[in-house]
């Protein structure tokens, strides 16, 4: 399968879902709507639709030829599973980050978050640079943050207790 | 009048906002003239700091970030054929070769003089043309506010990117998103979340799409980004060398002026368009891409004078040209106050605030280019792998920070990883943040305009001004198109 072609049934999927089965379960109508005013559920159920209609359009663009071609996306040269790979690890490291923050506190995880970036970035060098910008940096950030415009970050449960 | 131009004038003298701006144009100088890092990151990533500011110096913050990051873009493009930011694509034609003939340093005199010329005019066309565009549209209703929102959004979707198509979508994405949360009657949709109630903010959704996809670019990729620096060589513009480049320079500003008023157009398509025009009708024209420094007047004072004109449509009618302008609405919003011809009413002292501190970042800017150009050589080799990982910590804290959710940070990384794919797919991010920005407006104006007319939709196009935005609709629709069926030719064309 091809990207346009893909990306012309992506389109179509997605705007559908919303059109059909979103839209008519997570848009309540309310018991009373004023005057003439249209319900809540017509403008999100006409833009899905519209977009079927584009998802269509981009799909049957896809299979006739002389297209405007995609620009080509630069790599390293890795294979399309090794860079799904990275990518999966981008995810799990986000998905960790959420979860990780309620128990180590907002410092930590964005430590840990950092570093793990910089590491997956493939940068081996500047090890100085690397150690100021993971535990130096988000230091600095949550004083600033904290004393100038009194945010209060979360210290999560094991920093509690650990007694700080 | 005179009295309310002459107390503004007081209001913006103020050491801590003529600091604000020289921070901004500064700031702004830097991040542009860094590769990859962008004006629009630049604003967005301060616009969690703005919260905390009064109104008017939160919005000159914004816009002399926007203004030192269209001039820094030329920094790179000059010294290492990067362009900091697009709009400084048409620079590093000329640019690069003048430095690898040891000129850098007259190419970024050449830059800043034109950029700062470009900006001060753009910046009178502003004063000059936005009030009375503004007294224009008191007379407008609902249908009109419609179509004119639904002309920016066409624009928007047909200049971005490489496919009409794929612009709509993207504009669709943006405007589905931007339904999440209570409606004008009190529903609640798609709220999977109870965080999702109130809808998605505008912050995290624009950051995360702009900032981080660049960071999951270079994990996913690792694409080589590396280029040595030139060194800054010979620096002073001569007296000849700059009036044989003012008519390109004035042409130029004026291009800018004017395109960066329509919405959607503008820096990089007014740049673009500047340089072919120099190139066009300059007698040096056939030493454009070997090193001309009129070719860097054209392209610089162009960007530069686009920069003003897009806070036209912003100010006078509440309608985001481009994705900065989109940014400094949520800003003005977040400030309580409302772009559109009621500001010139309402906060009619704010608004001359503005007006005059734009005009003093122009000279702000001459300055911050003047004294920052001996380190660009060094801001601009500053490696990828550190500065990304840098932009996401930014990006974590300053979410945050704006109303302790971390639920807004979950927002920030899903919509960084949504930008990855529209990136992989080829959809271009613009019109998906204008149509998300725009989202609530234009589904109230049209709900307004079908409430009165009891549900009829002809009212869509019941008077004159409807039917000059549909006019335009229609022309940018055939215009886009038929550019997309020559450029599919002249590519077939060439396979061929």
């Amino acid at each position: 399968m091809t990207k346009p072609v893909l990306r012309g049934l992506l389109f179509i999927a997605f705007f559908a879902l919303c059109a059909f089965v979103l839209v008519p379960v997570f848009v309540p109508r309310p018991a009373f709507i004023p005057g003439f005013a249209p319900p809540p559920d017509m403008w999100p159920k006409a833009v899905s639709l519209v977009g079927v209609a584009l998802g269509v359009l981009v799909l049957l663009l896809a299979f006739r030829e002389g297209q405007p071609v995609d620009e080509p996306i630069k790599t390293d040269g890795s294979s399309a599973a090794r860079m799904g790979l990275r990518f999966l690890g981008v995810l799990v490291a986000f998905v960790l980050f959420l979860v990780v923050m309620p128990y180590t506190g907002f410092l930590v995880a964005t430590m840990l978050l950092t570093l793990t970036m910089v590491l997956m970035t493939g940068e081996r060098g500047y090890r100085i640079w690397i150690a100021l910008l993971a535990f130096a940096a988000p230091v600095l950030l949550l004083l600033f943050f904290n004393s100038a415009l009194g945010t209060q970050f979360p210290k999560g449960a094991l920093a509690k207790l650990l007694g700080f | 009048m005179i009295e309310e131009i002459l107390s503004a004038l007081v209001a913006v003298a103020t050491l801590q906002n003529l600091l604000i701006m020289a921070a901004g144009i500064w700031g702004g100088v830097i991040v542009g003239a860094i590769p990859g890092m962008t004006g629009t990151m630049a604003v967005t990533l301060a616009l969690p700091f703005t919260f905390y500011m009064d109104p008017v110096p939160s919005i000159l913050l914004l816009v002399a970030l926007y203004k030192g990051s269209t001039y820094g873009g030329s920094v790179s493009a000059i010294l290492i054929k990067t362009p900091g930011t697009a709009s400084a694509a048409c620079t590093a034609l000329d640019g690069y070769p003048l430095a690898q003939q040891g000129k850098a340093g007259k190419a970024l005199n050449m830059a800043l003089y034109s950029s700062v010329i470009g900006d001060f005019l753009s910046n009178m066309s502003l004063i000059f043309f936005a009030v009375p565009l503004a007294a224009l549209a008191l007379h407008i209703g609902p249908p009109e506010f419609f179509m004119l929102m639904l002309f920016a959004l066409t624009t928007v979707a047909g200049v971005s990117g490489n496919s009409l198509l794929l612009g709509m979508i993207s504009a669709a994405l943006g405007l589905l998103l931007a339904t999440v949360g209570e409606d004008m009657y009190g529903s609640f949709r798609f709220a999977f979340l109870p965080d999702m109630q109130a809808g998605l903010s505008i912050a995290p959704v624009l950051i995360g799409l702009f900032a981080l996809p660049e960071l999951i670019k270079l994990i996913v990729m690792r694409a080589a980004t590396t280029e040595d620096a030139a060194t800054l060589g010979a620096q002073n513009i001569t007296r000849a060398e700059f009036m044989g480049s003012l008519r390109s320079i004035l042409k130029g500003s004026v291009i800018g002026s004017v395109l960066g008023a329509i919405p959607g157009i503008g820096p990089s398509s007014a740049a673009f368009f500047s340089y072919g025009e120099a190139q066009r009708s300059s007698k040096n024209g056939a030493n454009f891409g070997k090193g001309e420094l009129e070719g860097i007047a054209a392209s610089e004072s162009a960007n530069n004078g686009a920069c003003g004109a897009t806070m036209i449509p912003l100010l006078a009618l509440g309608v985001p040209g481009d994705v900065i302008t989109g940014v400094m609405l949520g800003a003005f919003m977040i400030q309580g106050l409302t772009p559109g011809p009621l500001l010139f009413q309402t906060n009619i002292h704010e608004v001359y605030m503005l007006l005059i501190g734009m005009l003093v970042s122009s000279v702000l800017l001459f300055f911050a280019g003047k004294i920052t150009m001996r380190m660009f050589s060094k801001v601009a080799l500053i490696p990828q792998s550190l500065l990304t990982p840098l932009v996401l910590l930014l990006c974590i804290f300053g979410i945050y920070s704006i109303a302790s959710s971390t639920f807004d940070v979950a927002v920030l990384l899903v919509m960084g990883v949504v930008g990855f794919g529209m990136f992989l797919l080829n959809i271009p991010a613009a019109p998906f943040l204008i149509a998300f920005i725009l989202g609530p407006m234009i589904e109230e104006n049209l709900r307004r305009a079908l409430a009165i007319s009891r549900g009829d939709l002809s009212v869509l196009l019941s008077s004159p001004i409807t039917w000059v935005f549909a006019a335009l609709i229609i022309f940018v629709l055939g215009l886009t198109i038929r550019r997309e069926i020559q450029k599919s030719k002249t590519e077939r064309r060439v396979e061929q």
